[in-house]
């Protein structure tokens, strides 16, 4: 057999045309819209004055910090006082308690605990101020995805004879375990994963990569959309808990689609 | 001759394949990114008019918030019923019987099994039990089931008269009931095996020590909430 003959300047061309790719790739998709964003962000911190916490005194920014806290805390009430007048069944997330409350008519009808809470860089780095009015208000849920369905239902013909009718009564099918991730994006830029804290996969790893593949390609629409729109899902603030899986499907099928969520931080 | 043309041609669609992959791979990872991106970025925070105000003035403010949080705590608390409630997970076939303070009674109970029983002909039921907030509407001792038409289409067996005996079935509900609205009830079950499961066809079925609870700490009135 012949050997390939494959010049070195040929490689180093190749190689070289991929990080060129990889480079364009991430101004284009990534640093752009990240830039679009923080000269947004920046536009509105410097509307606001020019005072930073750096400026004062360490008490003051303390005080300051607890008057956010608790107006952050007064707000998130209010707003679970308005979500009570709703008939539906809404989600409060309280980062603070780390709890997950599913709350009927402003009654707690489940919670549960978050076992681990992720919030991504751009999320963290927001000013407080900005951080405070991206979580204010009920947020309704514009889309979302999930690995289980939301109303399970089985299609099932009459039984043909009386016999058939015994065994469905002697042993009833029985709901298949099933994995629980799911990914609810508001229209703030923002988005709220919950994903089961159990690593070790309950249902088929199909049914797992069938949502991986559909995450990703969420993700994907919105950077591709993210070039040609004005700034929306330039850059996504994501908010990811884990909570125990039977709880995760209880909350995801309790919800209303399109439900309202809040969040204390 | 023909040969090295060949190895060309691939080694040009393993170079095309390698690049679609490299930018696929960079789409799929914009997210991570992305992150790497907003690294090089950091803000100034402003504290805008809280910055003009002393110590005493921002102290103030922090007791009148927290006054007006223990206010609005308080109007949450009072949402919740004065009276038992009872509430219903579907998803994991559990109820809690509860005050508003504390938990009466807890434990497994089998709700609508998602069924959606096709006749043919356009007729259809979906064997769901229904979400939201409810009352008990009635409470019956000794209840007698009336089965309605889909309890013979489902067994294929003729649907009789609307007054029919047949369509009455004593016993099969347990000793107690409490009924919802819409022909839904909260009662027992001959198939205890089956607690904790969705096998319904939308009614809440109980164990018979729990419906026994539920039906003497539930009056007429009292709040159900199903999730």
């Amino acid at each position: 057999m012949k050997k390939l003959n494959i010049s070195k300047k040929t490689i180093i061309t190749f190689l070289a045309s991929q990080i060129a790719i990889v480079v364009i790739i991430f101004i284009l998709f990534d640093l752009i819209p990240v830039t679009r964003e923080y000269s947004t962000i920046s536009d509105k911190v410097s509307e606001r004055g020019v005072n930073t916490t750096a400026q004062l005194s360490k008490e003051s920014s303390n005080l300051i910090d607890m008057v956010r806290i608790n107006e952050h805390h007064e707000s998130y009430l209010r707003n679970a006082l308005k979500l009570s007048k709703i008939d539906s069944i809404s989600l409060l997330i309280d980062l603070r308690d780390s709890l997950a409350i599913l709350s009927l008519k402003g009654v707690s009808i489940f919670e549960s605990k978050i076992s681990k809470i992720q919030i991504n860089k751009g999320l963290k780095k927001l000013p407080d101020f900005l951080r405070d009015s991206l979580y204010s208000g009920p947020l309704q849920v514009t889309e979302d995805l999930s690995s289980i369905e939301k109303f399970p239902i089985v299609v099932k013909k009459p039984a043909k004879d009386t016999s058939e009718v015994n065994k469905t009564e002697a042993a009833p099918t029985i709901p298949k375990q099933n994995d629980v991730f799911v990914l609810m994006a508001f229209d703030n830029n923002m988005i709220l994963e919950i994903d089961q804290q159990e690593n070790k996969l309950a249902g088929s790893r199909f049914a797992y990569m069938n949502y991986k593949r559909q995450h990703m390609n969420w993700f994907m629409s919105r950077n591709i959309r993210s070039l040609f729109g004005s700034g929306q899902w330039g850059y996504i603030y994501q908010l990811k808990i884990e909570i125990p899986r039977e709880d995760a499907g209880s909350i995801y099928r309790a919800l209303p689609i399109k439900p309202f969520v809040l969040v204390r931080y | 001759m023909e040969k090295p043309e060949k190895k060309n041609i691939l080694l040009i669609l393993l170079a095309f394949f390698i690049t679609v992959c490299v930018i696929f791979l960079c789409l799929a990872k914009s997210q991570t990114l992305k992150e790497i991106a907003i690294s090089f970025y950091s803000y100034h925070d402003s504290p805008g008019d809280l910055a003009q105000k002393d110590s005493v003035q921002l102290t103030k403010q922090i007791k009148e918030t927290q006054r007006r949080i223990s206010v609005l705590q308080k109007r949450i608390e009072n949402l919740a019923p004065a009276t038992p409630y009872l509430i219903i997970n579907t998803t994991k076939n559990t109820f809690v019987l509860r005050t508003k303070k504390d938990i009466i009674r807890e434990g497994i109970c089998s709700t609508g099994s998602y069924i959606l029983l096709d006749a043919g002909e356009g007729q259809q039921w979906i064997f769901k039990t229904p979400k939201g907030q409810m009352r008990i509407l009635g409470k019956i001792t000794n209840p007698v089931w009336i089965k309605p038409d889909w309890a013979f289409i489902e067994e294929s067996l003729p649907v009789p008269s609307k007054n029919d005996p047949e369509r009455r079935e004593p016993g099969s509900l347990g000793d107690y009931a409490l009924t919802l609205g819409d022909g839904y009830m909260i009662h027992g079950t001959l198939y205890q095996r089956f607690l904790g499961l969705p096998v319904t066809h939308g009614c809440v079925r109980l164990g018979d020590d729990d419906l026994k609870t539920v039906f003497n700490n539930m009056e007429i009135g009292s709040k159900v909430f199903i999730f």
